[in-house]
Order: C-alpha cells, then structure tokens, then sequence
C-alpha cells in the first residue's frame, strides 16, 4: 500500500501547488499503527502527513456537508462506498461536482481498526479480522465516480447482504422483538451513527428539534429503538450501504440489519435498487422522486 | 413501514394504512371497525412503550 500513499502524496501535492483545490481531505497517520485519522491538508507542505494504507476505514464524504455553505474546491478520496456517498451528496444538492476533485481508491477492503484496539489494549482476546465487517460482502470497490484513480482495479466480494436479515426475518415476532430490544438497551444516543452517515445530510435534524421534540431524548430502550426506526426510515433508498453508522456504534448494535431490511423492502416494491450509482436522472431513489406506477404498499 | 413494523417485532394489525376521501364515510366507518376487530384479537399492546418491562 506504500505505493498508493507515495501516489497520494503527489497527486495532493499538485493539486495543492497549482491552487486547483483548496484543500484534501484524506487520511494521516493516528497514535498507534492502526489508526488512520481522518484529516485536511491545506498546504502543498504538509502532503507528507498523507497516507492510504489498509486502515483508511473512515468515509470521507460524510464531512462534506460541513462544506456546503463555502466556495472553495475541495480534493476527496474515496473508496468505492465513499463515491457512492459523494453521488448521493451530488444528487441532494448538498455538493456541486464542480466543486470536487475526486481521488478514487480502488479498495481492496479494509480493516478495522477498532478490533485492532481492542486486540492491542487486551479488551479483546479475540484476533482481529483481515477485513472489516463492513467490507465483506462489498459490491462496489472501485469507485462509481472520480477524477483520478489509485490502486489496482477490485473484484465485487461475495452478496451476502441480505444473510443476517434473512436469519432474523425466519425468527418469530417475539422473538425479534426481545432481540432488538436487547440490543437497542444499550445504546447511549451518543448519535454517532447518524453523524458518520452520508445520507444523514439534512441542515436541521429532526433529532436536535425540541419544538416539537419528536422522539424522546432519554436513553430507554424504547425511545432508543423509536430514535433508530425514524433514522432509518429517513434513509430508506438512500442509504450506500457504507457500514459507517454500525461501525461507529460505540456500543456495537448491528444498525445494518435495520438499513438492509429497508434497502431489501425497497427491492421488492420499486425493483432492485441501489443508492448513489450513478448521477442521470433515472438513478435517483425511489423515495426522491415520483413515478406513476409507484406501489401505493410503502406506507 | 408496515413491514418494517412486522421485522420489528410488532403484530402487523396494529398498524393499518388505508385512503379514505371525505366523501367516503361508509368506507371509513368500515374500514374503523374492522381495525377495532383485529386489534382487539391481538389484545394489549405490550411492544414499544415507555413503561417497558
């Protein structure tokens, strides 16, 4: 992975000579081995801190939104889940192409870092995976949109998208009930999951209003579960299948199960569908536009 | 949604979508009792609520 970071050195440091951008967001090296921190390099000097290695898991996207209100061009790396997030980004007007320079990565899939702590700290005896849970059963590795592109071109890893949904939709409804309950008890509405996601680009969350205050703020499991369904309902269509929001989960709860139950409902009632694939008209979100053969059964 | 209710856990009569127009109010009527009847052979909700044992 050397090799791409010595070519993502260069391609930012030009970029960032010839003034074509104004800064790069990417990622740099954190306090232990496994960690690759998000930053910005906003000077042609400082490229050096730059690196994409295999821990580069962080979604670079979802930080756009931060940018919207300002004018200047901004270089991004993406890696196939983080362009689809830019398409979608495009596709909300939260970003105009013309404002981005694309640097996509061909990811191989990479790891997490956060099992690497857990090894490294002794909270975990358990020995980290060779790829992250959210890069598995990755369809898109090579970025749907870019300017430029580093790394050698990815095969598709194997669909198991639907596999954990499938397993719980063959559970009976109390059943599924006291799983979700479980494990919404322990989340702590810390709203990591909504704040890593790029779909999650509104100005105003509903979830920060308290007039009205739509869902309750305590952490019970209840309102914990409420806070999740209206989240994911938002996201229903939208969402890229990034991973991002249960990787953040600081508590653990597999968010994708209830993503990838809405993604595969949105399968069913307006044909196989995939969120940020490409920018014509005809790829926008079921939920984003109208057709006249829409199903009547969503609601 | 409704679906999404069912994966959740939740009975599927409790949560009932139908559309009715304002000059419809035989349908409405029908449509009412015919939720009130299913809900009641569900009985008492005991899912998603704040005093959750």
């Amino acid at each position: 992975m050397s090799d791409n970071t010595a070519k993502a050195r260069e391609i930012a440091k030009k970029l960032l000579q010839e003034g074509t951008v104004a800064m790069v967001l990417g990622w740099e090296k954190g306090d232990e081995p496994y960690v690759s921190a998000p930053t910005v390099i906003r000077d042609a000097a400082d490229v050096d801190r730059l690196v994409l290695d295999e821990y580069c898991i962080h979604d670079r996207a979802a930080l756009l939104p931060d940018y919207r209100d300002r004018s200047e061009k901004i270089a991004i790396f993406a890696k196939g889940c983080d362009s689809r997030g830019i398409v979608r980004l495009i596709q909300d007007r939260v970003m105009p192409r013309e404002r981005l320079y694309i640097i996509g990565i061909n990811c191989p899939g990479m790891k997490d870092p956060n099992e690497y702590f857990r090894a490294a700290s002794g909270m975990s005896k358990a020995k980290p995976a060779e790829k992250a849970a959210k890069c598995l059963s990755c369809q898109y590795p090579n970025p749907v949109i870019y300017d430029e592109i580093v790394g050698e071109t990815q095969q598709p890893r194997d669909d198991k998208r639907f596999a954990e949904v499938d397993k719980i939709e063959s559970m009976s409804a109390d059943e599924r009930y006291e799983f979700f309950i479980k494990e919404f008890s322990k989340c702590i509405r810390c709203y990591a999951c909504r704040n890593a996601c790029v779909a999650c680009n509104c100005r105003t969350c509903i979830f920060d209003e308290t007039k009205p205050q739509w869902v309750g703020r305590s952490t019970d499991p209840v309102n914990n579960m409420l806070y999740q369904i209206v989240r994911s309902m938002h996201v229903a269509g939208r969402c890229v299948e990034c991973g991002e929001c249960e990787r953040a989960c600081p508590v653990g709860i597999p968010l994708m199960l209830f993503n990838r139950k809405l993604i595969k409902d949105v399968d069913q009632l307006f044909g196989p569908y995939q969120a940020g694939l490409s920018l014509e008209d005809d790829a926008l979100p079921p939920l984003s536009r109208y057709r006249v053969d829409d199903p009547d059964e969503f609601m | 949604m409704k679906s999404f209710l069912q994966y959740l856990g939740i009975e599927p009569e409790r949560y009932q979508l139908a559309w009715i127009s304002g000059s419809e109010g035989q349908k409405f009527a029908d449509i009412m009792t015919h939720v009130v009847a299913e809900v009641k052979k569900v009985g008492p909700n005991r899912k998603l609520r704040e005093e959750h044992e």
